[in-house]
């Protein structure tokens, strides 16, 4: 019994467009987290550290390990 | 505020530069300033349970700050590489310390070795394997 072929087409198009839909989602996640994996289960302590890192780099993905902070982060700590 | 402003102003503090680093190597570093600022930190919370007033603890607030500085400081210049590895592990792995524990083991060892540090886990069961020091622990990495 010969291999009904035309049933790969729809099989081809499913594959495509899930690998296209999951791959759009997982280039849009990292740009917005500067290429790296995006954080979850974020807690208010997550939450607020990563406002200060925004305070400190202007992202709140960007690291920094510099010892001392720049002059202009001691005066924009809101309090 | 004003009152607590005023007091601040009327009673000079040192100036103290702020802690630069971020969250990830922050996180990498917690443990080492728990061991190396002990004084610094528990005269701190002492001083907070005495007053809750921001003012009483600026002097012991900013001695915190310094002495966080100045470990950081020595962990770069003696582990920068070890230091640099864990703490961009931890920020691909959503800062957990158990999926990143290689890097984690290098640096304290490295931390040991040349600034005689360990990382001690606060209430910890005693007697004991501490989580960071099982080799082969229940909970880990699902992918290699």
């Amino acid at each position: 019994m010969p291999v009904p072929w035309e049933a790969l087409i729809p099989f081809g198009l499913l594959t495509a467009m899930f690998g296209a839909a999951g791959t759009l989602a997982n280039v849009s996640m990292r740009a917005q987290n500067q290429g790296k994996p995006p954080r979850y289960s974020v807690d208010n302590w997550d939450a607020m550290m990563m406002s200060r890192d925004k305070e400190l780099t202007g992202h709140k993905r960007g690291q920094l390990a510099t010892p001392v902070a720049p002059a202009t982060f001691a005066s924009s700590i809101k309090l | 505020m004003a009152e607590t402003l005023s007091a601040s102003t009327s009673t000079p503090v040192p100036h103290v530069e702020e802690v630069g680093l971020t969250s990830a190597p922050l996180k990498s570093a917690a443990f080492f300033i728990g061991a190396y600022c002990k004084e610094y930190n528990e005269d701190f919370v002492l001083c907070k349970n005495e007053s809750r007033d921001p003012a009483h603890c600026l002097k012991e607030g900013r001695k915190v700050t310094r002495c966080a500085i100045d470990l950081i400081t020595k962990m770069r210049e003696n582990c920068g590489k070890q230091f640099d590895a864990h703490w961009e592990c931890l920020e691909r792995k959503n800062h957990e310390y158990y999926l990143c524990r290689k890097p984690e083991r290098t640096l304290n060892s490295c931390m040991f070795d040349k600034l005689g540090l360990t990382k001690t886990i606060p209430g910890s069961p005693p007697g004991q394997t501490p989580i960071h020091e099982v080799t082969n622990p229940i909970y880990k990495a699902v992918q290699k």
